[in-house]
């Protein structure tokens, strides 16, 4: 397959449609070194997110001002887009990142105990970069764009989220005109917190989806170095 | 363990077909009119190499990091970054029977199968 066959939204990069054999390498050792106790799934997704360094400082305050404010919850939830302008971020002018095609219908997707939003977007790489920053590598692959909405569970799995079966998963999918964060259920043990703290829980990963905020647990956060749990000897 | 000495003089015939395939990032990206430098699997790389260095201990970071130089310039030298960091690391694994070559071909074929039933 060759030529002019990427779908495009305008603004956003021409996609790789193809799986290649080095994609795939990478996948089957990352597998095997889970399966051998190396390290687990959710270490690997968190050093993915320290490699590729985003800040999605204005995403994590706007949850953590949700949390804290009920009349601002409201607000991001009914308008999105002048909730978006109380952080700083407006989304006719997203200065730093984005282009015009960014000008669209914003939404907060709200989880709840029973309710799971992951984001994606199948066609390309459509991400609410205004204010999340640029999309990690990962979600513009064709890997993560078919199979998350087919098989959720499974990919969420591979990030190192398992969800009870009595959890549902709906996968939003953003376009050139629709965009999509998720606001993540406030987690136990931070009661009290400021929104200072709670900005710090509240990931890129949390943003998209793929994980969930929990205490103790930041982007910046020094990451704690343990023994493999089956760790593989020589003979 | 293999000893050092051996690691760049073990055949890895998985990995030779795969560098034989030559899908390399810089031929699909021009072949898609993609612009971006590094491939989407890159920051992946990264994050396992750190995972390895730093929550286990099969493979030591200076280890990993003396095996990716050598394995880089004596064997798999026709391959340009970071196609040649991967397949050094998973030669490395390989050679020091951390990762056994038959279960890595399965595990690669079950992988593609997996993929590719994604469609297009």
């Amino acid at each position: 397959m060759t030529g002019n066959h990427t779908h495009q939204h305008a603004g956003t990069a021409p996609m790789v449609e193809e799986v290649t054999d080095f994609e795939v390498l990478e996948i089957a050792l990352r597998e095997l070194a889970i399966e051998k106790g190396l390290f687990t799934a959710e270490d690997h997704r968190r050093y993915t997110e320290h490699v590729e360094q985003l800040e999605p400082a204005a995403g994590s305050r706007f949850v953590a001002k949700a949390w804290l404010d009920p009349e601002f919850r409201r607000l991001a939830l009914d308008d999105a887009i002048a909730a978006s302008r109380e952080m700083g971020v407006d989304w006719l002018h997203p200065t730093g990142f984005g282009t015009p095609s960014d000008f669209t219908a914003f939404e907060v997707l709200e989880d709840t105990p029973t309710l799971h939003h992951v984001i994606v977007c199948t066609l390309c790489s459509c991400y609410p970069r205004p204010i999340l920053g640029m999309s990690p590598e990962w979600y513009r692959t064709p890997n993560y764009r078919r199979r998350i909405v087919r098989w959720p569970r499974q990919v969420l799995a591979e990030f190192g989220l398992y969800l009870p079966e009595d959890v549902e998963v709906r996968v939003e999918d953003s376009n050139s005109k629709h965009r999509f964060m998720v606001l993540p259920v406030r987690p136990d043990g931070t009661e009290g917190w400021s929104e200072e703290q709670l900005t710090e829980i509240v990931t890129r990963d949390c943003l998209i989806g793929v994980a969930l905020p929990k205490p103790g647990v930041t982007a910046n956060a020094v990451r704690p170095v343990h023994p493999a749990i089956r760790p593989v000897t020589s003979d | 363990m293999t000893t050092d000495h051996d690691i760049a003089s073990v055949r890895v015939r998985t990995l030779e077909h795969i560098v034989e395939h030559d899908q390399i990032w810089e031929r699909v990206a021009a072949e898609y009119g993609v612009t971006h430098a590094v491939p989407p699997w890159k920051s992946s790389l990264d994050a396992m190499c750190d995972a390895l260095d730093e929550e286990g201990s099969a493979l030591p970071v200076l280890t990993r990091r003396d095996d990716e130089d050598r394995i880089t310039r004596e064997v798999y030298a026709s391959l340009p970054h970071p196609e040649n960091q991967l397949v050094a690391l998973a030669h490395s694994l390989v050679a020091r029977n951390v990762i056994d070559e038959t279960e890595l071909a399965a595990r690669l074929e079950a992988v593609r199968a997996r993929l590719d039933a994604g469609g297009s």
